[in-house]
């Protein structure tokens, strides 16, 4: 039933959804884009792991917008509990129920009274799961960020769409919501979270895609400008400079920095603005001293 | 041919020998992923071979490192068919344009276990190789460190300390909640709960309290000359010691090794044993800076939220720059909570760390114990106990 609603918006093999995505302006390889496909065939949850700044949250936003489904997100951190992730129930709201009831109904009734779906507050996983077809698209945000205890309450969620509440029973989904969790590897995932999900490492992009992605973010820059970024930026990542940086930057750091160069009305690259310009793409002191000596050896062109 | 196999209904076959392939080469693969890769492949269909791999290595992988020996291991089997074929043109030395052999040992031994029958074949090259290899492993046992099993007497010793002397291992109050007396927030769910019973009246609230939670723990050994013989016994008795706190273990002489796999070993053998076939450098120099160099380049999410306590256990004789070290050092320190500094050279009171890397860790270090005898093991666990209550 949801893939008939879903039908319409829905692309149907890989070359579809590579169209889509750059339909509103999200330039995925095609790794990506497989995997995707079968994230949504396979009715799994995607986990996207790579760099901060590679596009794993841009493609939750992009999906929702291809799949027009309402994108819900829930940004995990540490010591995260079922509370802000799934559900809470409205205390006050009880207790006021509670104190008005008490003289004319039996603490039987109360009871049956105070625990109903309005004086529930749903959180995001919840609210993912109650989403009428064609269901919704939920980005759990840097998961690695909540502790250990918190994978493993959402173990239920992945494998099954379903949540146990003591009080209500078990709610299942009323269309499988497209999941897609986030991680930077500031620790590894457990793995039975990652056997219940497709996997795909994003990494920093090639020249032409970071050339279509700034072309498409940044339309003001002009074609040289893009050009002259798009080869600055992906020769920082490259050897031998990139061993010189503690973190080079990603596209979102790339993009911003079009946009700054734009701001201040360049038209080609030089040094000085490279210079001025650095707290853009390098947000460590000791990655910015690390560029300036080597802005020249960056500009040069093309030895092929 | 490929396609011909698929139709004839070879396929789920050839998915699940990949699979165990994956397996035998380290990946966790288990039968549901294999089940998915079947229907993955069902989906994608087989007309582009990289849309295949990407749809495998979407089920299949789930850790970054393992996406090289996939690729490896895609090239061989879905290439050509005939694996043992393949293999042996391999090992002919006649066909060395077959396919370049540089492949990750863990992939060439998957895949070898799968032909076993192809090496039996050419017991030729077999007896070449075998010699190559005692060469090889001839010259890694002199560098590697000569850690034998624990000893029965050994084995009960590091038991009695790790179980007697209870490192101190600090907490902090988490953010994660549980019910309990000496909290500030109402416990509001169970409150209710008690409310429905006395009619709805709040008689005592009970409470929440934050929950204690040990602090990560980064342990650094030295395993250089110097330090010889404390080695086996520190990395044993740390072993079992924390067993139960996050921790991680890395040792350093020349340059890093990480531990960490190792001390996922419940058993203090298994887990030297493991440590033995890891460090490749023991009892040479020691290059404290750029094995620090190293641990933030490559291993810097061992560092968690700056609550990481780390144990640096080392004689401070470095050959490194010192320039290094303190950069290093500097930053170590601004990503932990506390760089604690456990010395095993200084023998006398008198000692003062004038050596060019004492003196640099010793300005860095949040504090510093020194110890006149560390050979019984006795002292250095109560060496440590004191240093971590500093």
């Amino acid at each position: 039933m949801p893939e008939l609603a879903a039908a319409s918006t829905e692309p149907r093999d890989i070359d579809g959804w590579l169209a889509a995505l750059r339909g509103v302006g999200y330039h995925a390889p095609r790794a990506l884009a497989t995997a995707v496909f079968l994230a949504m065939r396979l009715q799994r949850p995607l986990l996207l792991e790579g760099e901060p700044g590679v596009g794993k949250t841009e493609l939750a936003k992009a999906l929702a917008r291809v799949l027009q489904r309402p994108l819900l997100r829930l940004q995990c951190y540490d010591g995260m509990e079922q509370r802000e992730a799934l559900y809470e129930w409205n205390h006050t709201a009880q207790l006021l129920h509670m104190r008005a009831a008490q003289n004319s109904a039996t603490p039987e009734q109360i009871e049956r009274e105070v625990y109903q779906e309005r004086y529930l507050i749903r959180r995001p996983l919840l609210q993912a799961l109650q989403t009428p077809p064609p269901g919704a698209v939920l980005l759990i945000d840097e998961v690695d960020r909540a502790d250990e205890p918190f994978e493993a309450f959402l173990l239920e969620y992945l494998g099954e769409y379903q949540v146990s509440i003591p009080e209500l029973g078990t709610i299942a989904a009323m269309a499988p919501p497209l999941t897609l969790l986030t991680s930077n590897r500031t620790r590894d995932l457990n793995d039975a979270v990652k056997r219940r999900c497709l996997y795909q490492w994003l990494d920093h992009p090639d020249r032409e895609r970071e050339l279509a992605i700034v072309r498409s973010q940044v339309p003001q820059a002009s074609a040289a400008l893009t050009e002259q970024i798009a080869r600055f930026v992906e020769r920082l990542r490259a050897q031998p400079f990139a061993n010189a940086f503690q973190r080079a930057p990603g596209i979102a750091e790339s993009v911003e920095w079009a946009k700054a160069l734009v701001a201040l009305d360049t038209l080609v690259l030089d040094p000085e603005v490279i210079q001025d310009t650095a707290g853009i793409l390098f947000k460590q002191r000791e990655d910015v001293a690390a560029l300036l000596p080597m802005i020249d050896q960056l500009l040069e062109p093309d030895v092929a | 041919m490929q396609l011909g196999d698929a139709r004839s209904g070879k396929l789920p076959d050839q998915i699940t020998a990949f699979g165990r392939a994956l397996r035998r080469a380290g990946v966790p693969v288990d039968s549901a992923r294999i089940a998915g890769a079947i229907s993955a492949t069902q989906l994608v269909g087989l007309e582009r071979r990289d849309d295949l791999q990407a749809a495998l290595a979407a089920v299949l992988v789930s850790r970054p490192q393992d996406i090289e020996v996939f690729g490896e291991l895609f090239a061989a089997f879905f290439r050509n068919p005939e694996l043992e074929k393949q293999l042996l043109s391999q090992m002919l030395p006649k066909a060395p344009t077959a396919q370049p052999p540089a492949r990750k040992a863990r992939a060439q031994e998957a895949l070898t276990v799968a032909g076993a029958s192809a090496q039996r074949r050419a017991p030729g090259e077999s007896e070449l190789r075998l010699d190559a290899a005692m060469t090889a492993s001839d010259l890694r046992r002199l560098r590697h460190a000569d850690f034998a099993g624990l000893s029965a007497s050994e084995f009960r010793l590091v038991e009695t300390l790790a179980r007697d002397i209870a490192l101190p291992l600090p907490e902090l109050p988490g953010r994660r909640q549980r019910p309990g007396p000496r909290g500030h927030r109402i416990h509001w769910g169970r409150a209710l709960q008690q409310a429905r019973r006395h009619e709805g009246e709040l008689l005592a609230p009970p409470r929440r309290e934050r929950r204690h939670q040990p602090l990560p723990l980064l342990v650094l050994v030295d395993v250089s000359g110097s330090m010889e013989r404390y080695a086996r016994l520190l990395l044993a008795f740390l072993h079992q010691a924390t067993r139960g706190v996050p921790r991680s273990a890395f040792a350093f002489g020349t340059r890093l090794t990480d531990l960490r796999a190792a001390w996922k070993q419940a058993d203090a053998d298994a887990m030297l044993a493991l440590a033995n076939a890891a460090i490749a450098d023991f009892a040479g120099g020691t290059r404290l800076g750029a094995s620090l160099a190293e641990l933030r380049e490559r291993h810097a999410r061992c560092l968690v939220g700056r609550r990481t306590m780390v144990l640096l256990i080392s004689d401070g004789l470095d050959t490194g720059a010192p320039e290094q070290l303190d950069a290093e050092l500097h930053w170590l320190r601004r990503h932990c909570r506390q760089v604690l500094w456990l010395n095993p050279l200084l023998r006398y009171a008198g000692y003062q760390p004038l050596a060019q890397g004492a003196s640099v860790l010793h300005r860095h270090a949040h504090g510093m114990l020194a110890v006149h005898n560390l050979e019984h093991l006795q002292q250095l666990a109560q060496a440590l106990a004191e240093l971590l209550k500093s």
